[in-house]
């Protein structure tokens, strides 16, 4: 019972969950709208979807920012609409981490507080690991700069490091590369791919087209 | 590994910086409202604390005698109390018991034989034996009794010492006068009947010549041939001889009471009034203040409310950060109390020596209830102040 009750831990369960704002015509093409779409713990899962069709508010959905939708997710055989505020704090800091397709970085802030200010909520990774991420994927020395100073493409790179401080099972990228060029994708792409190995973790792509060096299992189209 | 959050995480998240001056304006309303607040507390507890140390009490009771008002419109009429006005009284929540002071309804009359060349009509009272001061054991009369004990007032001693030297007349000391024989003389329109009275105790608290009320109760049926009068003088037994309740309930009533024993209730109730105006003045100085600061509070979460809502959508508690955030004040808090603590200790001390010029009525140190006072009001503050961050947050 324990073990089974491990294994729906680690699954995310959309039950016909379709956003109440789209036209419910747009749904039959869908591999998710108004669909039963398991993702299991460790899964390699990319969604694929033009601009406008509901890319960025699935991740919403999922990541409890938003709640007009129709339908259940049920994440460890609860509903997410029971979920309190301090629900969604602890699901935040140790199930699932997150890449928003806007960033949301803290302007003001130099790139390393950004990234501290996540990782110390609930350490995974020790400020080495942060050193050594940056180094990777060649924002070290953008670590002391103001975000807001930083360009697009090195935002993307901070809020990737941010995103791998944190244990999850599950991380959501929306659109995680949209300004960086082929080699720095990749390299980005292989770090995430290391990390959610190392935590077994689900990853769960949106983009706009198939990423080539992304070694999705499955591929659900919107 | 485990969480490494404190608000030094989030500090510089938090656009604490700007409109200083809300604030300071807000902990410097805090510390003066709670400044006057302890001082009104302290010099309340002062003032209780003097008025008793003035007052002679017995077993924790003032005893205080009232009349009626005698004036130019009554002074045809009786001015006895009746039933209905000592049950009246009874029933008063601030008097504990009342007693009339029972008159004789007979001519009576002392002498002191020879030694005192001394000769009196005189009145005698009775009171209920609770409320004599100073009762012997021997204070006793029954029917068939020649021997009257009485109990004599220590005012009239002194004033009869007074007058005696230029009446030719000796001075008596308290030993003396209890051991002069007097005769006491009572007339009836049968006759008259002679008693040998003498002295068993002063007293301090009644204005009076007291004998046994089982004495004048038999002697008012014998000789004056009625039951016991109306009295015209009652004593009150009372917790607090200055309480407020007290005393406006016997001036409403137009009752005469003992000034000497009440004037300090009187200053006390001007004080008291004072004191307690000022009390509510720094409560709305308090309350003010903490205003101000719930709205500098406001404005620093609006202000920071991106950044907030980011927090909360990293992964931290809303919880948390209500607690971290509130809980950035509880030191702010503590220091303002204390400091108007330690001024208003000063102020007590300046209070204690200039005015009482170092005379040890006063304790030296501010009493434990202006402390308990000020740990409330601590608490107080910290928990509105969490309360409105709590909300605030959950609200972003």
């Amino acid at each position: 019972m324990a073990v089974c009750n491990i294994l729906l831990y680690m699954q995310i369960i959309l039950n016909e969950v379709a956003p109440v704002f789209m036209d419910q015509s747009a749904f039959s093409q869908s591999d998710i709208w108004g669909k039963k779409v398991v993702i299991e713990k460790g899964e390699r899962l990319q969604i694929v979807a033009a601009s406008g069709s509901g890319k960025t508010s699935l991740i919403n959905f999922m990541y409890g920012l938003r709640k007009d939708f129709k339908g259940d997710i049920i994440i460890n055989q609860k509903n997410t609409r029971q979920f309190t505020a301090e629900d969604w704090a602890t699901y935040r800091s140790a199930h699932i981490s997150i890449m928003f397709q806007d960033l949301r970085l803290f302007p003001l802030q130099t790139g390393r507080e950004n990234i501290e200010i996540k990782r110390k909520l609930n350490p995974f990774k020790s400020p080495e690991a942060l050193e050594l991420m940056s180094n990777g994927l060649g924002i070290q020395n953008k670590l002391n700069q103001q975000v807001q100073i930083c360009s697009y493409g090195e935002k993307q790179r901070i809020a990737v490091v941010r995103a791998l401080q944190q244990p999850f099972n599950f991380i959501l990228l929306d659109e995680p590369f949209s300004h960086l060029d082929d080699n720095n994708r990749k390299k980005a792409m292989q770090l995430i791919e290391e990390e959610a190995t190392q935590r077994n973790a689900a990853i769960i792509l949106a983009d706009l087209k198939p990423i080539e060096f992304f070694n999705a299992q499955r591929t659900l189209y919107m | 590994m485990k969480k490494d959050i404190s608000y030094k995480t989030i500090a510089r998240l938090l656009n604490t910086g700007e409109n200083r001056l809300s604030k300071i304006g807000s902990y410097t309303g805090l510390g003066v409202g709670m400044l006057l607040l302890f001082c009104c507390a302290q010099m309340f507890i002062n003032l209780q604390q003097l008025i008793k140390d003035k007052n002679l009490r017995k077993n924790g009771f003032d005893y205080i005698s009232i009349s009626k008002n005698i004036t130019n419109q009554n002074m045809g009429g009786d001015n006895r109390f009746n039933k209905a006005d000592i049950e009246a009284l009874k029933k008063q929540p601030f008097i504990t018991a009342v007693a009339p002071l029972i008159s004789n309804q007979f001519r009576a009359k002392a002498s002191a034989g020879n030694i005192l060349p001394f000769s009196t009509d005189l009145f005698l009272e009775s009171i209920d034996d609770e409320f004599i001061d100073t009762l012997p054991p021997g204070f006793k009369w029954q029917p068939g009794q020649v021997d009257v004990p009485i109990i004599f007032s220590s005012d009239y001693l002194e004033i009869y010492n007074v007058f005696a030297p230029a009446q030719e007349l000796p001075q008596l000391s308290q030993a003396t006068i209890q051991s002069v024989n007097i005769t006491l003389e009572c007339f009836s329109p049968l006759g008259i009947q002679s008693f040998r009275g003498h002295i068993v105790g002063l007293s301090d608290r009644i204005n009076s010549i007291l004998v046994p009320k089982s004495f004048l109760t038999w002697a008012n049926l014998h000789y004056g041939n009625s039951e016991n009068p109306e009295a015209s003088r009652l004593y009150l037994k009372t917790n607090d001889a200055n309480n407020a309740d007290l005393l406006n309930y016997l001036q409403q009533k137009d009752y005469r009471v003992n000034k000497d024993k009440t004037k300090f209730g009187r200053v006390k109730q001007v004080l008291q009034a004072v004191l307690s105006g000022m009390a509510v003045f720094s409560v709305l100085v308090i309350l003010l203040a903490m205003l101000l600061f719930s709205f500098y509070l406001q404005l620093m979460i609006a202000r920071s409310k991106d950044n907030l809502q980011l927090l909360v959508t990293l992964g931290y508690s809303p919880q948390w950060l209500g607690k971290t955030v509130s809980q950035k004040w509880v030191p702010v808090y503590a220091i303002i109390i204390l400091i108007a603590l330690a001024i208003t200790q000063i102020f007590h001390l300046i209070f204690r020596q200039g005015i009482f010029n170092g005379v040890e009525l006063l304790p030296l140190y501010i009493h434990w209830m202006v402390a308990a006072l000020a740990v409330v009001l601590f608490l107080i503050c910290i928990y509105t102040n969490e309360r409105m961050v709590n909300k605030l947050i959950r609200k972003l």
